[in-house]
C-alpha cells in the first residue's frame, strides 16, 4: 500500500473549472497503461494511435510479474514458454528452466492482441482512443497556456485524414522507436539494434518441439553482438537474429541463424518478414518542460536480452502516476519537475536491472569463447534459478554469498578455459 | 557534371539496395539500370533522370528530394573489420574477404568424437589420458569455420570442464606465469642494480624500505596486467566501456543540472 503525500509547488497553479488535459501519443502497451492509469485519476486523457490494427514487428515475449501487475486475462497469451535452449557456437546446447515451478512461464503474446486489449481498457475507464497520427507539436507560449498537438485524423473509411489539432497542457510520447515527439523536443538520437525477423509456418511435428519452448542461437556466424532466436508464435515460429554494429549484413546473419536451426524447420514456408529497430540505451533527453517519453521513444530496452514490453508498460504507468500525483488528480498545472519525478523513480528502481545486463552483454557476447562460456554456465542449476527469478520478477536478487562466489570462480574457470582453448586453436594454425 | 550527378546517385543506389530488402514484407523495391552517362532509376516515387553530358549544362535533373538514410545506414554501424565484434571469430574476419561464408557444407568427422562429446577413452594411452590431446583436438575451431545446424537427435554435450584443472594449469598457466616471473625477474634485477648503484642502499634495506615495497607492488601488478604493448590501450578501452552505459542513462540528469527546475517534493 502507498501513501502519497503531495506538497504542490508554487508554481503551479490551480486549474478553474476544467480537469488537465493529457495527450498521449502511440497506443502500444507504453501508451495504452499511460492512458488507463492517466483516466484513472482523473485526467482527460487523449491517446492517439495511426493505426488501430498494426500487427507490431516483435518478439512477443512478456515476464510473469506483467501478466500479475497489468491484469492481463490468460486468453491474451498464444503460448506459455517454460523451456529454453541456449545454443553455443559449438552446437552445445543447454536446457534452461529446470527450477521454474509450474505456475511460472514466459508469455508469448501476440502484440496486436495485447496493444487493443489494453487501448481498449483505457478507453473504458475514460481515455478518448483518436486514430490519428501525431504530425507536431506546438510549445506553449509559458508555463500555463497549451501545448496544440497537430494530427492527421482518419475516420476510418478512407485512406486520407483531416489534419486536425487539439489543445492539451501535457503530452506522453509512446510513439516508439523513431518517435517523432522525441524529435520535437530534441531529445536526441540512440544507439540502436536492428532486429530482422522472418515467421515460419513450419509443418505440425516440427511445430510440436516448439510447444513451449523457446531457443537462443549464439555465435560470431548469427550475430556478432546478439543472439538470433526461434520463438514459438500462435501457429509459427519467428526466427530472427539482430545487431547493433554490422547492420547492412543482418540478412547474412539471419541465413546463418536460419542454418543453425535448419534441421528443426525444415520444410517450413516463410510467411512474413519484418524488421525493427531496438534501442540501446535511453535518450540523452527524455523530459523537456510538460513532455515526457515512455517506452521505446525513451530507450528503455534492456540489454543482453532486449526486452522492451514489459518497461514500457511500466514507464507508461510510472510517468502517469507522476502526472496524477503532480496534479493533485487533474486539479492543478504541472511542470518539468513532475515528469523528473517520474524519471527518478524509474532510474531508481530500474537501473541495476538495466546495468546488470549491461555487463552480461559486455562480458558474454564478446566473442566465439565467451559465448561458450556463457552457454556452459547456464547449464548450472543456481544460475537458472537466478536468471529465472531476475526476468520473471523483475528484481535483483542477491543470493546465497556462498553460492555466489562458487558462482564467480565457476564463470572465470569457463571463461578462462573457453578462451584457452580457442588461442590454442590459433597457435595451432600459426 | 557527370561525375556530380554519379556521386549524387551513387548513395541513392546505395540506398535503395539495402532498404528495399528488409524493410518491405512484399517484394518491392526498386529496378536498376545504369548505362554509362544515362541512368533511369524508379523505386516508389522517385525518378531521377540525367542528360548526357554532351548535352552541356544541368546534366542531372534530380526530381525528389534526397531520401532519409534508411536505418541500415544510421546510428552506431561499423564497418569492415569492426563491424565483426570486439573479439572477432578468425572465421569472421575471413569472411570479409571471402565473398561467403561457407555454409552448412559438411558435418564434423573425427572417429573420436562420439555422441556429442569427445570419448576420453580414445585419448588414453597405456591407461593415461592426454589431456593436451583433448584440449588440442579441434572441433571448434573447425565448426568457427563451417557452422552446422544444432541437431535435437545428435545433441552436443562436450563441457570444458572434463578436462581436469590441473590439465589446464599445466598447459597454460605454467608457460606464462615462468614467462612473467622471468620478466619480473630480470626487470628487478636491474631496477635493484640501478637503485643500488645511485643511492648506495643494498638489496635487502630496498625490500625493508615501505618505497621499496610499493614499488615491488606496483611492478608486480604492472607485469600481470600489461603483458603486451596492447595491452595498455585495451585496459583503457575497457575502463571507458565500463563507465558507457552509466553515462548514457545519466545525459537527462545533465540536462537538469544546466536548467534547473522548481524542486517538488514527493513522498512515497
Amino acid at each position: 500500500m502507498v501513501v502519497v503525500r503531495i506538497f504542490a509547488g508554487m508554481n503551479s497553479r490551480k486549474l478553474e473549472g476544467r480537469k488537465l488535459r493529457v495527450a498521449v501519443v502511440g497506443g502500444g502497451p507504453a501508451g495504452g497503461s499511460a492512458a488507463e492509469t492517466l483516466a484513472k485519476g482523473g485526467i482527460e486523457t487523449f491517446l492517439f494511435e495511426r493505426k488501430l490494427d498494426n500487427a507490431k514487428p516483435c518478439g512477443g515475449a512478456i515476464p510473469l510479474c506483467m501478466v500479475g501487475e497489468f491484469d492481463l486475462p490468460q486468453d491474451i497469451i498464444d503460448r506459455k514458454v517454460t523451456k529454453m535452449k541456449m545454443i553455443s557456437p559449438s552446437n552445445v546446447a543447454v536446457d534452461v528452466g529446470r527450477t521454474l515451478n509450474e505456475n511460472e512461464y514466459i508469455g508469448m503474446v501476440r502484440r496486436e492482441v495485447l496493444d487493443s486489449y489494453m487501448r481498449d481498457r483505457a478507453a473504458s475507464f475514460g481515455a478518448q482512443v483518436i486514430n490519428g497520427l501525431y504530425l507536431r507539436m506546438e510549445a506553449p507560449k509559458d508555463e500555463d497556456s497549451p501545448y496544440v498537438l497537430h494530427y492527421t485524423r482518419y475516420d476510418g473509411k478512407s485512406k486520407v485524414g483531416t489534419p486536425s489539432k487539439l489543445e492539451v497542457d501535457a503530452i506522453v510520447g509512446a510513439d516508439g522507436a523513431n518517435s517523432r515527439v522525441a524529435k520535437d523536443i530534441d531529445a536526441g538520437d540512440y544507439d540502436y539494434a536492428i532486429a530482422f525477423q522472418e515467421r515460419i509456418k513450419i509443418p505440425d511435428e516440427k511445430m510440436a518441439y516448439y510447444e513451449n519452448l523457446a531457443e537462443m542461437y549464439v555465435g560470431a556466424d548469427v550475430s556478432p553482438d546478439f543472439y538470433g532466436w526461434v520463438f514459438p508464435k500462435c501457429d509459427h515460429v519467428a526466427v530472427g537474429t539482430g545487431t547493433v554494429i554490422d547492420k547492412p549484413a543482418i540478412k547474412k546473419y539471419q541465413t546463418a541463424t536460419r542454418n543453425r536451426a535448419k534441421d528443426k524447420i525444415e520444410g517450413g514456408k516463410i510467411i512474413r518478414v519484418e524488421a525493427h529497430p531496438i534501442p540501446e540505451h535511453p535518450r540523452p533527453r527524455r523530459v523537456k518542460d510538460r513532455v515526457a517519453l515512455v517506452g521505446d521513444a525513451a530507450g528503455y530496452v534492456t540489454k543482453c536480452s532486449g526486452e522492451g514490453i514489459y518497461f514500457a508498460a511500466k514507464s507508461g504507468r510510472m510517468c502517469a502516476e507522476a502526472i496524477v500525483e503532480g496534479s493533485a488528480f487533474g486539479q492543478r498545472m504541472i511542470n518539468e519537475a513532475d515528469l523528473r519525478t517520474y524519471l527518478r523513480k524509474w532510474d531508481n528502481k530500474y537501473w541495476p536491472t538495466y546495468k546488470v545486463l549491461d555487463i552480461l552483454q559486455k562480458l558474454f557476447y564478446r566473442s566465439n569463447p565467451a559465448r561458450e562460456a556463457f552457454v556452459e554456465m547456464c547449464a548450472d542449476e543456481y544460475v537458472q534459478k537466478m536468471t529465472f527469478d531476475s526476468y520473471l520478477y523483475k528484481t535483483v536478487v542477491p543470493g546465497n554469498p556462498l553460492d555466489d562466489l562458487k558462482l564467480a570462480v565457476n564463470t572465470i574457470g569457463s571463461l578462462v578455459r573457453a578462451y584457452a582453448l580457442r588461442n590454442e586453436s590459433l597457435k595451432a594454425t600459426a | 557534371m557527370a561525375t556530380l550527378f554519379q556521386s549524387a546517385a551513387s548513395p541513392l543506389l546505395h540506398r535503395s539496395s539495402s532498404s528495399c530488402c528488409s524493410w518491405l514484407s512484399a517484394s518491392g523495391g526498386g529496378h536498376l539500370k545504369l548505362k554509362g552517362e544515362d541512368a533511369v532509376r524508379r523505386h516508389g516515387r522517385l525518378v531521377v533522370k540525367a542528360e548526357d553530358e554532351r548535352n552541356g549544362s544541368a546534366a542531372g535533373e534530380v526530381v525528389a528530394k534526397p531520401r532519409k538514410a534508411s536505418p541500415l545506414q544510421r546510428g552506431g554501424t561499423l564497418s569492415g573489420e569492426e563491424a565483426e565484434g570486439k573479439d572477432p571469430s578468425p572465421a569472421a574476419l575471413l569472411a570479409n574477404k571471402k565473398p561467403l561464408m561457407s555454409l552448412g557444407g559438411g558435418m564434423f568427422e573425427d572417429a573420436r568424437w562420439k555422441n556429442g562429446t569427445w570419448d576420453i577413452q580414445q585419448f588414453t594411452n597405456s591407461g593415461r589420458v592426454d589431456w593436451d590431446a583433448v584440449i588440442d583436438a579441434a572441433r571448434r575451431k573447425w565448426l568457427e569455420e563451417n557452422p552446422e545446424a544444432s541437431s535435437n537427435s545428435d545433441p552436443v554435450v562436450f563441457d570444458t570442464s572434463t578436462v581436469p584443472w590441473w590439465a589446464w594449469v599445466k598447459r597454460f598457466h605454467l608457460p606464462e606465469a615462468e614467462i612473467l616471473n622471468g620478466r619480473a625477474a630480470m626487470i628487478g634485477y636491474f631496477a635493484a642494480y640501478l637503485i643500488d648503484s645511485a643511492t648506495g642502499v643494498g638489496l635487502v634495506d630496498q625490500t625493508n624500505s615501505f618505497f621499496g615495497k610499493l614499488l615491488l607492488f606496483i611492478a608486480v601488478t604492472g607485469v600481470l596486467l600489461i603483458r603486451k604493448n596492447e595491452d595498455a590501450n585495451n585496459l583503457k578501452t575497457l575502463a571507458s566501456e565500463w563507465t558507457f552505459y552509466d553515462k548514457q542513462w545519466q545525459a537527462t540528469w545533465k540536462n537538469e543540472e544546466q536548467h534547473p527546475v522548481s524542486e517538488k517534493e514527493i513522498k512515497l
